[in-house]
């Protein structure tokens, strides 16, 4: 097997702790891999490591873990935070990591189509005729949700609309999270 | 006005309890209308935002509709009361999260204000599981059952985002809790051991990863079964999902034979309230309860 080798530099983890109040954790993490240990997908999918997602985090490997689509696979269970010996803040780190991912356009399908209804009602679960009928015929009280056009408008103040729009590259299928413990 | 808000909860329902299990509503509504706590229906709550692809989107916005809900409370004066571990994760850890972060904070007031908003970080948020064993104590909870579930084993699930991450949550251990054990047992049944019993449901993976999804459900299905659990109880309608539905495609899909009936907190003390399974819309559950009221009216 080739092994390739990266050039380390200490942008990317500059970066992602400034975007995380408690991003400076990053910096402790000696790669004992207790993360992946203890991580549910991994167990089963060795294509979503968060040992290796670290470690690219660290070593400034960011074009190839933001347009990685197995750094979608987290269940956010954040087992990985809650065992760290070193207290990384591993979960929230990477959903910063998958923020800058959306940044360039790197969104699964299923949330993509999760924001659609978001932005036409405000919720990520709609309700349907079937839904209102269904309540309807089980005595339950008519749903008094927020109105769309707030939640919208809202959204539209943060920026959200224009950045879940974007399009990313290609993604190619194997990258940086796989591989062994 | 002060901060602590006394006079019962506002419900908070989210996405996916009205719109996909209705059944699961009906046992909240009739067990809380039996207890001494009050929960309010109140109107104008967005979703949570759901906290496993939101936050990976955009954490600001993420927080933002959080507090959005927050305030929607605070308007009506009342603390939060979730049903779903979702709502309950998004919401406290926005809450907390707005408390520690400064810059966080600044950020989501900005965009609050445009829409005529302001959070003041006034409510407080509980699961509802928190109302149960804090507020009212599994003690007294015990004095309204009227069926005790005698000789039932319950396997508790508690599913991740009521435990962690717990240093923002701050509810209960995040692998040694009690909380559900408790509940479970206040009911008269028995709370069983099993192994990876804080196996997370696998929701957050199965839009993108099915198989990965359908070997965390079966291994918990199968560790419940080898402790010959009657049921499981769980504290969230998406965990709820994942065993209750996903264990009938399963048996269907991989000719497996798991026969363990999921039931929704309030489900099972509904019915050692008393209450019957007419009343509780308990064939509304894709997994058969049939075997297990059979043992509960002294049955096989």
């Amino acid at each position: 097997m080739v092994e390739t080798y990266h050039e380390i530099n200490s942008r990317f983890r500059r970066e992602l702790a400034e975007l995380h109040e408690e991003g400076e954790t990053l910096n402790f993490c000696y790669q004992c891999a207790t993360c992946s240990g203890i991580c549910p997908v991994f167990r089963y999918n060795p294509k979503y490591n968060p040992r290796k997602l670290v470690e690219g985090m660290l070593t400034g490997r960011k074009e190839e873990l933001i347009h990685d689509p197995n750094i979608w696979l987290c269940t956010v269970c954040h087992n990985c935070t809650e065992v760290c010996p070193q207290g990384v803040r591993v979960s929230e780190l990477l959903a910063v990591l998958r923020n800058l991912a959306t940044k360039a356009g790197n969104v699964p399908e299923h949330l993509k189509a999760e924001v659609k209804v978001l932005l036409e009602t405000g919720l990520v679960n709609a309700p349907s005729k079937v839904t209102v009928s269904r309540r309807a015929k089980m005595g339950l009280p008519e749903l008094k949700t927020a109105d769309p056009a707030e939640i919208r408008a809202l959204l539209e103040h943060l920026g959200f609309v224009k950045l879940t729009a974007k399009e990313g590259k290609a993604v190619k299928e194997e990258s940086g999270g796989g591989g062994q413990q | 006005m002060v901060a602590g808000n006394s006079s019962g909860y506002a419900m908070f329902l989210g996405c996916v309890i009205p719109n996909l299990l209705p059944h699961l509503e009906i046992s909240i509504r009739k067990v809380f209308g039996k207890l001494d706590v009050e929960v309010k229906d109140v109107a104008g709550f967005s979703c949570c935002p759901e906290p496993i692809g939101t936050p990976g989107l955009d954490i600001t916005t993420w927080v933002t509709l959080a507090a959005r809900n927050l305030c929607v409370a605070e308007e009506a004066g009342l603390d939060i009361v979730t049903f779903c571990n979702g709502c309950f994760e998004t919401l406290k850890e926005a809450k907390v999260l707005l408390e520690h972060d400064a810059k966080l904070r600044s950020k989501v007031a900005e965009a609050l204000s445009k829409v005529g908003r302001e959070y003041r970080g006034r409510v407080e948020v509980k699961h509802f599981a928190q109302v149960l064993y804090n507020d009212i104590g599994p003690a007294k909870l015990r004095s309204y059952v009227e069926r005790p579930l005698k000789g039932v084993k319950v396997a508790a699930h508690y599913g991740c985002h009521i435990l962690r991450p717990s240093h923002l949550l701050q509810v209960d251990d995040p692998f040694n809790p009690v909380l559900l054990d408790a509940l479970v047992e206040a009911t008269g049944a028995e709370s069983v051991d099993y192994f990876r019993k804080f196996l997370c449901c696998g929701c957050g993976v199965g839009n993108l990863d099915e198989a990965t999804n359908v070997k965390m459900v079966m291994e918990k299905l199968h560790y419940m079964t080898q402790a010959k659990a009657d049921c499981m109880a769980v504290l969230c309608p998406v965990c709820f999902r994942q065993y209750d539905v996903r264990q009938m495609i399963i048996n269907k899909t991989y000719g497996k034979d798991y026969n363990i009936p999921v039931f929704y907190y309030t489900q099972l003390l509904g019915l050692a309230m008393g209450m019957t399974p007419d009343e509780l819309e308990l064939k509304s559950n894709r997994t058969k309860v049939d075997p297990l009221l059979a043992k509960l009216n002294g049955g096989k």
